[in-house]
């Protein structure tokens, strides 16, 4: 399960294991994921997908197992320790922080602003406000790119489902990750919408960045991601090209018989 | 004289009982309405900070008979009591936190009423500490006056000094939850796993705000015996105080810090109020006075609760340029 | 009461947790009765050292641990009902169960006597808690669980507050003979009413708990609607019904606890306050939401708080510390306990760990750091051993 031609995976998974309560949600999962590219994860509900994401994003300690992100081992390592080393995530279910208006919510991305430690608010002002406005450019821009500039000072509760996902993406960009896990971005979301979000995420690869997402609509699986891993009772039993993924009878077998 | 100086001396205990708890509300809101970490024990880091106080301040007091005595005779200067009183809360905050600050809201309550019950009984108790249920007495004033009127100095003084504490409190507590680490108080109390996934160590934030809100319960205790000059544990911080305090801040709006001085004095004055009109009442009504009042916070508790939780003073939207 | 849930669907419920179910001869459940042995042989062979070491009339403080026991346990399971269906504490459980205690106290003084009391206020208070849910709580579903820890302690303030206006503050008694104690060796007594009738009763409700929520239908849909409130539904059971049947029960219990704990001294209107705490001491210690975990963490509580008593009496000799008042501390004890529970498994002895806990970072460093360097030192003894 190796890279292409050299290039080192940027996310490595190996024999990672997890379990609820006597039931096992990831079991013995390894799988990598290239730099530069979009990798689907598909699999049937209940697979282990979003348990395998919260692991990797450190919400989740796994049982056993070790996960490399560039070639450090990050796993057992807190949440934030590791937005900090260049991976978020974000929610099926949209995480939107309510009563704060959109842009407040991109800001809270923003990587070690001066303005979050309590000693430099009071005694460093100055710097704080330079800092702060630099973000706030740096929002803006996001914003844009994600055609959420029109709402940036409406409460995210009062956003529709769809731009809901949208904020979570500008929300993980703002962290400027080298990879993004998105567990399902377009569910729910209005077809034009959703090409628009796929495209954006197209060009942002080509800008350098990774993307490994869950996805059930087999439309965006099959055009835009590059390689395909399916997960079934918490494996990855399969991996390769789509075409090739939707070819092979053990993917056939697990969709229909599992 | 038109105006009879006993009027103006109870109007003065009003304000500033009222600024008392006002710096409790101010505490509780940073603690539950920014970042809903939720505190049942207020009265407990609002006795530890009255008792350092009194303690750090105090003359020495010598046991006679019918008094026990108590931990004391430093006599430090008063700054340096309201200073000890915040250190020594916000320390007992932080270690209450690290234990309990992880766990579901629940918890926390439970765990930090249980706390101000034992520091409450451990008060009435430790007789040679803080002369249990007979209290300490003599504690200096803020400024001493002679002759007439000396009274009404006292009290004017210890309001005017308040003002100024609730000032200065609200300008650098306004400055403070505006700025981007306040941003991150909201985030957490809106969803504390997405505040994570984008980058906040979300304990190491509610461990600051428990502890500040810890010290500005304890800077409240010193004010207090400032305002009256003599500290009993039994009634002053019973659980009754915190659930007063949560009243005022939800009436004043959760979140909102203007709220909250304006609740703590119109529920205070709703206090105030019911002790003045005891005179008033019929006989047969008089004692049950202040029962009837502590029914009507609960009554408001519920009903404010039930239908807006968000306050009387709403959160103001953040509109950024 | 009828509720109709599918036999089959609760048979698959039952094999969904995994046979939890009490008395179902499982290996969990064997493992569980043989630790309990253990417990009770632990516990017996402590007191019999203490009763070597110290006389036996040190025995008497046990006997109080458990007359309070049984008053905590009557408690904690109403509380822990409630707090597994609605997922919420409710902080006027102390006051509730002072109401009956005044309910079984009015009925008495209007010429009844206090058994009588005793079931009008078993009765009263089952209205009472339906009426609770139906006019506050229901409003509250679905709003976290601060609002409804909010509205309790309003519903405590009404409830104490009402009756210090209309029973007044003087401390009441409710009048039954003083039985003196039973001697049963020189310096160890019993009282029939707290060291007998007590645990008596105490024990009796134990029993109806276990048979209510083990063997009749509705027991079986509240322990479905604690476990999982949405599976509960799929499978067609009323969950509101079982929520208000949930609320009367807490009541009812919590009044007879109320009636157990006058008994034991004076009638004041914050009598519930004080035993509060120990009541939630005990349900954390036990595990939120079982009944059994309740009676385990009653045990807990009220044993060693009361067992600690010649500890701080000794404390208090003037050879010693010379502690003023000194058994007035024991009350620090349950605290104790439950931050040490709230630390280690704040989960409870009984309950289950959930999916997901909040971590702390820096706890899990340092253990990590540890665990590290005892490894190492581990590999490099193996290093040199081969």
């Amino acid at each position: 399960m190796n890279a292409t031609a050299g290039a080192p995976p940027i996310l490595s998974v190996q024999r990672v294991r997890k379990s609820f309560g006597g039931i096992r949600a990831v079991d013995d999962c390894s799988l990598s994921i290239n730099a530069q590219s979009i990798t689907g994860l598909i699999g049937p509900n209940g697979a282990g997908k979003s348990t395998l994401f919260n692991i990797i994003a450190g919400l989740y300690r796994p049982d056993a197992g070790a996960i490399w992100l560039a070639g450090r081992r990050i796993d057992g390592l807190p949440p934030y320790e590791i937005v900090h080393r260049g991976l978020t995530k974000t929610w099926q279910i949209p995480h939107e922080l309510r009563n704060l208006t959109v842009l407040e919510n991109l800001l809270l991305g923003a990587k070690r602003n001066s303005g979050e430690h309590l000693l430099n608010v009071l005694l460093l002002s100055g710097a704080v406000r330079s800092d702060e406005k630099q973000w706030r450019a740096r929002a803006r821009e996001v914003l844009r790119l994600t055609e959420l500039d029109g709402l940036a000072n409406e409460h995210a509760k009062a956003l529709s489902g769809g731009q809901k996902k949208l904020l979570e993406l500008a929300r993980a960009l703002m962290t400027d990750p080298a990879i993004v896990l998105l567990d399902e971005p377009v569910a729910g979301v209005n077809p034009r919408l959703a090409g628009n979000l796929m495209d954006l995420i197209e060009r942002l690869r080509q800008g350098g960045r990774t993307f490994f997402l869950i996805e059930h609509d087999m439309n965006v699986v099959m055009n835009r991601c590059d390689r395909v891993i399916v997960m079934h009772q918490g494996h990855a039993i399969a991996e390769g090209t789509p075409a090739s993924v939707k070819a092979n009878p053990l993917v056939i077998e697990s969709y229909l018989g599992g | 004289m038109a105006i009879d100086t006993g009027i103006l001396i109870n109007v003065g205990f009003y304000v500033s009982f009222s600024i008392v708890f006002a710096i409790l509300a101010l505490g509780f809101n940073l603690q539950w309405g920014y970042t809903g970490i939720f505190n049942a024990g207020i009265a407990g880091f609002f006795l530890i900070g009255a008792y350092t106080a009194a303690i750090a301040i105090t003359p020495p007091t010598p046991p006679s008979p019918g008094y026990p005595g108590h931990l004391g005779g430093y006599q430090l200067p008063i700054a340096a009591g309201a200073i000890l009183a915040m250190l020594v809360s916000g320390l007992t905050a932080i270690a209450i936190a690290l234990p309990t600050l992880r766990l579901r809201a629940d918890y926390l309550a439970i765990a930090t009423l249980a706390f101000a019950e034992v520091v409450r009984t451990v008060a009435i108790n430790l007789e040679p500490v803080t002369a249990g249920t007979i209290g300490i007495i003599g504690i200096p004033r803020l400024f001493t006056f002679s002759g007439t009127n000396s009274a009404l100095f006292t009290t004017g003084t210890v309001v005017g000094v308040g003002a100024v504490i609730i000032l200065v409190l609200f300008v650098v507590l306004h400055f403070i939850v505006e700025s981007p680490w306040g941003r991150v108080l909201r985030a957490v109390r809106e969803d504390e796993e997405a505040t994570m996934a984008v980058g906040k160590n979300t304990f190491w934030f509610k461990l600051q705000v428990f502890a500040i809100g810890g010290a500005l319960m304890g800077l409240a205790g010193w004010f207090f015996v400032m305002a009256l000059p003599y500290l009993e544990p039994a009634g002053d911080f019973a659980p009754a105080v915190t659930f007063s305090i949560w009243v005022m801040v939800i009436v004043g709006g959760a979140g909102n810090l203007k709220g909250s001085i304006a609740g703590a004095f119109l529920v205070y004055g709703l206090e105030w109020s019911s002790v003045q009109l005891k005179d008033l009442a019929p006989d047969a009504l008089s004692p049950s006075i202040p029962y009837i009042r502590l029914m009507i916070v609960g009554a408001l508790l519920i009903v404010l609760i039930i239908y807006r939780p968000e306050g009387i003073l709403r959160e103001k939207k953040r509109v950024l340029r | 009461m009828a509720i109709p849930p599918e036999p089959e669907s609760l048979s698959a419920w039952t094999v969904a947790r995994g046979g939890r179910g009490l008395f179902h001869l499982t290996r969990r459940t064997r493992r569980q009765l043989l630790r309990g042995g253990v417990a009770c042989l632990a516990f017996v062979g402590l007191n019999a050292l203490l009763a070597a070491r110290f006389g036996v009339s040190i025995l008497n403080y046990t006997i109080a641990g458990l007359s309070v026991s049984s008053i905590v346990i009557v408690s904690a399971i109403g509380l822990t009902l409630i707090y597994g269906i609605r997922g919420f504490a409710n902080f006027a459980h102390g006051d509730i169960i002072a109401l009956g205690a005044y309910v079984a106290l009015f009925v008495n003084l209007n010429g009844l006597s206090l058994i009588w009391g005793t079931i009008a206020a078993f009765a009263v208070l089952a209205l009472f808690g339906i009426l609770f849910e139906l006019v506050i709580f229901s409003r509250l579903e679905g709003r976290g669980p601060v609002p409804p820890i909010v509205a309790s302690v309003g519903l405590g303030l009404i409830i104490q507050n009402g009756i210090r206006t209309l029973a007044t503050t003087r401390p009441w008694l409710y009048p039954v003979p003083a039985y003196s104690d039973i001697p049963i060796a020189p310096g160890l007594g019993v009282n029939p009413i707290r060291h007998i009738l007590t645990p008596a009763i105490g024990l009796l409700f134990v029993v109806s708990a276990h048979i209510l929520l083990t063997y009749t239908n509705l027991g079986k849909a509240m322990r479905a609607t604690a476990d999982n409130l949405e599976l509960a539904k799929a499978t067609g059971i009323d969950t509101k019904r079982v929520t208000y049947a949930t609320w009367a029960i807490s009541c009812s219990f919590a009044s007879t606890a109320g009636v157990l704990l006058g008994l034991t001294s004076f009638l004041r209107p914050e009598m519930g306050l004080n035993i509060l705490l120990l009541i939630f001491a005990a349900v954390i210690v036990g595990g939120v939401g079982s009944p059994w975990g309740a009676v385990l963490g009653g045990l807990v509580i009220g044993l060693s708080q009361e067992m600690s008593a010649p500890l701080f009496i000794w404390l208090g000799q003037p050879d010693v510390i010379g502690l003023v008042n000194a058994s007035a501390y024991k009350v620090a004890i349950p605290f104790i306990i439950l931050i040490v529970v709230l630390i280690l498994r704040p989960w409870g002895i009984a309950g289950r760990p959930p999916a997901f806990v909040s971590r702390v970072y820096f706890v899990e460093r340092i253990t990590q750091a540890i665990l590290s360097r005892t490894a190492k030192a581990e590999q490099a003894d193996g290093d040199d051993g081969g």
